[in-house]
């Protein structure tokens, strides 16, 4: 077996090459589908910022709107500064939605809703904009890029049906840190690139703070585990407790869930996400 | 038999599905080739279906001879050139048992084929359960000379191509499927196989996305000492003609002189050890 030596070296790329082949993918699968374009969410962090230049830088600015959908809770005047200077920048649309009043709607008219319950209610601010980003894609014949990372698609750090809801997610195989090389790559601010990530759910939040972990680290342990390492060989490496690699790789297993389509009974003679194996028809 | 024959890499992204559409391009460099005087054209693996075609492969695959390879025979034969394609071969004694194949037809008709022997599966690559193993090698003896074949994930199993060469092979033709981020291992194996045999070795690789797996192109053609004597573009369709001359092989082998040094009852070893791994 190859010695692999969990050092940040691991996740260095070829960053031209992987800028090329992204743009690639984008501009391939929305020439075959048709459409007129993409519509993404833009929230002025990391994913969204970088996923949003590389659409522009793709298919061309005119063709890739990015919706800003601040609500009042979480409103932060820098995030919108943020998205409008990458869009700016690489010349991107951009339409601004404030979804509070929808949001608002949610919450009155469900009979159980617990504004105590933060994560139930946060979800909801997820699979709004979902549907704003949606209806906007529906309306204008274009596709929804997604911008998840590897990361966060690993350990499940998403709204299930929101924030990952997407035709496409290009950068899904770059853990978070590589996504912040590749933006500094592609001309995104170094301030913005290295902007800590939030889901925007609830105030204040922090993805660094809620996972209990660094990037830099949890982005090596995600490496050791896809490379099939066990947790006492990324443990040993990373000079850290196996207790913690044991938690990643357990919230890593446990949310598989989330990154499929729904289960059902095996019934018949091909079954829908399982043997039902059909080519994608857009790409 | 000609000494020095011109070939032509068809570097082409097939569309999925679509048997009509993917011939008809066969056809335009077919004519193309005929145009630069080849003799000999040589498409990419499963060029005539696209290669991620997961379940609809029972549709699409049909038996050779079928109506697909009379249609390339057609061709050759209205242009006077050789050509190799692939495509996913039904059997013709059973009604889903299929071979992933490369065909072989020249201006007299078919020449013949070769079963893909080595089918990846793992990665993203989900050949064995579709595809049954070849169980042959191929040579082939034309008014081209000697010609071999191999497929794909074949190249990493130095076996097949040396059986082709130890069976006559002067030149062997690897037809590919291969995705981009195994782009390295394919440009150092094609040299690698050329080189052990001292044979020619021409691979043509398919280009195009399907199913997130960007296919890279980088098709040439390899002499008998390793060299890269002729090269398409990266992940673009492209067409290259470039000539083989078989009066090489004769300083290749003296200078690299494998052939002569081959040591017959290390296969037995081979063999052995294989066996009990």
């Amino acid at each position: 077996m190859i010695y692999l030596e969990l050092t940040s070296a691991v996740l260095n790329f070829d960053a031209p090459e992987v800028e090329k082949r992204i743009k690639r993918f984008i501009k391939e699968y929305v020439d075959n589908s048709r459409a007129s374009g993409v519509v993404l969410g833009l929230s002025g962090g990391i994913d969204s910022n970088t996923i949003g230049a590389l659409c522009a830088s793709a298919i061309g600015g005119n063709r890739v709107l990015g919706l800003m959908l601040p609500e009042k809770e979480t409103y932060d005047a820098k995030d919108i500064d943020d998205a409008k200077v990458v869009a700016e920048k690489f010349g991107l649309k951009t339409q601004f939605c404030d979804i509070t009043p929808a949001l608002e709607g949610f919450y009155k008219s469900i009979p159980i809703f617990d504004p105590a319950e933060k994560l139930c209610k946060g979800n909801i601010k997820a699979r709004t904009r979902m549907v704003y980003i949606y209806y906007y894609a529906n309306k204008l014949n274009r596709i929804v890029c997604g911008s998840s990372d590897k990361s966060e698609t690993m350990m499940g750090y998403f709204t299930k049906w929101g924030d990952v809801a997407a035709d496409i997610s290009p950068i899904m195989d770059l853990y978070k840190t590589q996504v912040r090389e590749l933006a500094k790559h592609i001309g995104i601010p170094h301030e913005l690139a290295e902007k800590p990530s939030t889901p925007a759910l609830w105030p204040n939040q922090s993805a660094e703070e809620e996972l209990g972990i660094k990037y830099e680290r949890l982005d090596l342990i995600l490496y050791g585990l896809e490379r099939f390492m066990s947790t006492k060989e990324i443990a040993e490496q990373l000079r850290i407790e196996e207790s913690q690699v044991q938690s990643v790789k357990a919230r890593w297993l446990a949310v598989e869930h989330k990154r499929r389509m729904p289960l059902t009974a095996k019934l018949e003679y091909r079954t829908v996400g399982t043997d039902f194996r059909l080519p994608h028809n857009n790409y | 038999m000609k000494e020095k024959i011109r070939l032509a890499l068809a570097q082409i992204s097939s569309k999925r599905g679509d048997k009509e559409g993917n011939l008809r391009k066969i056809e335009e460099r077919a004519k193309k080739a005929k145009e630069q005087s080849a003799d000999l054209v040589i498409f990419p693996e499963l060029s005539l279906t696209g290669y991620v075609i997961r379940d609809q492969i029972y549709e699409l695959s049909e038996t050779i001879p079928g109506p697909s390879t009379q249609k390339i025979e057609e061709i050759a034969r209205e242009e006077g050139i050789h050509i190799v394609f692939g495509m996913p071969e039904l059997s013709e004694k059973t009604k889903a048992t299929l071979f992933n194949t490369a065909v072989f037809v020249g201006p007299e008709g078919f020449i013949g084929k070769y079963r893909k022997m080595y089918l990846p599966t793992h990665s993203v690559f989900e050949e064995k359960r579709y595809f049954r193993s070849g169980y042959q090698t191929a040579v082939y003896d034309t008014a081209l000379g000697k010609i071999g074949f191999c497929i794909c994930y074949d190249l990493f199993f130095p076996e097949i191509t040396r059986l082709a060469r130890l069976k006559g092979a002067q030149l062997i033709v690897a037809i590919s499927a291969s995705p981009a981020v195994r782009r390295s291992y394919f440009e150092i194996l094609t040299a690698a196989r050329a080189l052990e045999n001292t044979a020619f070795l021409a691979y043509v690789n398919m280009v195009g996305v399907q199913d997130g797996l960007q296919f890279w192109g980088g098709s040439r053609v390899v002499s008998p000492t390793g060299d890269v004597v002729a090269k398409a573009k990266y992940d673009e369709e492209d067409f290259v003609v470039c000539d083989v001359n078989y009066s090489d092989l004769r300083s290749a082998e003296t200078f690299i002189p494998t052939l002569r040094d081959l040591r017959p009852e290390l296969f037995d070893e081979l063999k052995k050890s294989s066996e009990s791994l």
